[in-house]
């Protein structure tokens, strides 16, 4: 009686679950539909707090040095590393701040893209650096890029919410692409640290390019 | 026996997914994209580039620690002193010429399994990745974002290095490294097939 109770109950439980999967599946054909979502009305309250945090993701000037800053903590070890998730951010709010009360600095745009160039290339040379050089890198990258952030603002931007916004989102991708990079560096494989370093390369090619670009432009104007 | 017949739900729900229900017309580009694609694309269409920074790759595999690692990060930043010439607009001759050479040359290596020391490797790879740089670079004062553009064009022959160091590892075999060498060859015949067209003698 029992074992055949037990029986049963199996049974149940897999038709149960057997009928899960199919909710489930359906679930996903809606999950999957293409559709409008018209029902996040974000700028009538937090607009500015997305606009400021999506801001600096869509300048490459910007995301490549904070990548190439994230690796290179990750090649001084977790311990040195995790004081850029403290002073980077700051940093940035700093410099959102900065560019409410100070003109823009003529030399903001080469400043970031030497930027570029000099992280990409401490990162293919596997830089080992003391904790207060890799702390002056990242304040000195998160005032600079705060402050051509902060001076994208307009007079009816929320500084507040567009501020905290690029904060925010330099604190989450500096975080992510440390813990990444650390996992992935920790992994077994001599090749790991080289992957990097030619990623680090790449972004030293780019920014030595552009500063070209920058001087020769600026050289003509 | 245990019957495997597929969910129908679930295969309901793989066809509803694949299905477009509407055309994505919205995405006319923007500078970034532009200049990104347009980066991106700018090895690719053109087998010359091609065919020479797969050989960077093969080549490396071939010659194994450490030249493996050091061309492919060496290329990137002596490109970019080819793109910054570009940029600046300095004029520099036979640039197809050379890029035509670079498949040959570096072609032959590969075919012919040729060793040289690590900084005569570099040094060969180094002067013809001025010239693959500074076609790039001529290209990108015109970008619709010079700075994505430069991102393309440089993660596009990372990649075609990384593709000829994949190929290049069966070298690790006997009869991989027999492929790998046809490879160069291949690429060796192709870059006299371009030459001739760089100097005029065909089409």
């Amino acid at each position: 009686m029992t074992r055949l109770a037990r029986r049963a109950g199996i049974a149940g439980a897999v038709a149960l679950v057997r009928r899960a999967g199919s909710v489930g599946a359906l679930a996903l054909v809606f999950a999957l539909t293409p559709g409008l979502a018209h029902a996040h009305l974000v700028d009538t309250r937090l607009g500015d707090f997305y606009s400021g945090a999506l801001h600096p993701l869509t300048d490459f000037e910007q995301v490549l040095p904070w990548l190439a800053l994230a690796v290179l903590a990750a090649f001084q070890g977790p311990r040195t590393a995790r004081w850029v998730v403290l002073a980077f951010p700051l940093a940035l709010a700093a410099g959102g701040a900065l560019s409410l009360v100070l003109p823009p600095p003529p030399f903001a745009p080469v400043a970031g893209v030497t930027l570029v160039a000099l992280t990409g290339l401490a990162v293919a040379a596997q830089l080992r650096l003391p904790l207060a050089a890799l702390l002056v890198l990242a304040v000195g990258l998160g005032l600079l890029d705060g402050y051509q952030n902060g001076a994208a603002m307009v007079a009816t931007t929320d500084r507040f919410l567009f501020l905290s916004g690029v904060t925010v989102i330099g604190y989450a991708f500096v975080t992510l692409a440390l813990g990444c990079a650390i996992a992935f560096l920790a992994g077994v494989g001599g090749w790991r640290p080289i992957a990097l370093r030619a990623a680090g390369s790449w972004v030293a090619a780019v920014g030595i390019m552009v500063l070209g670009l920058h001087l020769v432009s600026r050289g003509v104007g | 026996m245990k019957s495997h017949s597929p969910n129908p739900a679930l295969v309901l729900a793989g066809l509803l997914a694949m299905i477009p229900l509407s055309p994505a017309l919205a995405h006319t580009g923007t500078g970034t994209q532009i200049g990104l694609e347009s980066g991106f694309l700018h090895p690719l269409s053109g087998a010359d580039h091609i065919i020479a920074m797969v050989a960077v790759g093969l080549w490396g595999a071939q010659l194994g620690n450490p030249a493996i690692w050091v061309l492919p990060i060496t290329f990137p930043l002596v490109m970019a002193v080819g793109g910054l010439l570009g940029v600046m607009g300095i004029d520099l001759p036979f640039v197809e010429l050379m890029i035509a050479l670079s498949g040959i040359a570096l072609g032959a290596m590969v075919a012919l399994n040729i060793r040289p020391p690590l900084w005569v490797a570099a040094t060969i790879v180094g002067v013809f990745a001025i010239f693959h740089g500074y076609a790039h670079g001529k290209e990108l004062p015109d970008a619709a974002d010079a700075v994505a553009f430069a991102v393309g064009f440089v993660v596009a022959t990372g990649m075609l290095h990384l593709l000829g160091i994949l190929i290049g590892v069966a070298v690790r075999w006997e009869a991989g490294a027999k492929a790998v060498r046809a490879c160069g060859a291949a690429i060796g015949c192709l870059g006299v097939y371009f030459l001739l067209g760089a100097i005029g003698i065909i089409e």
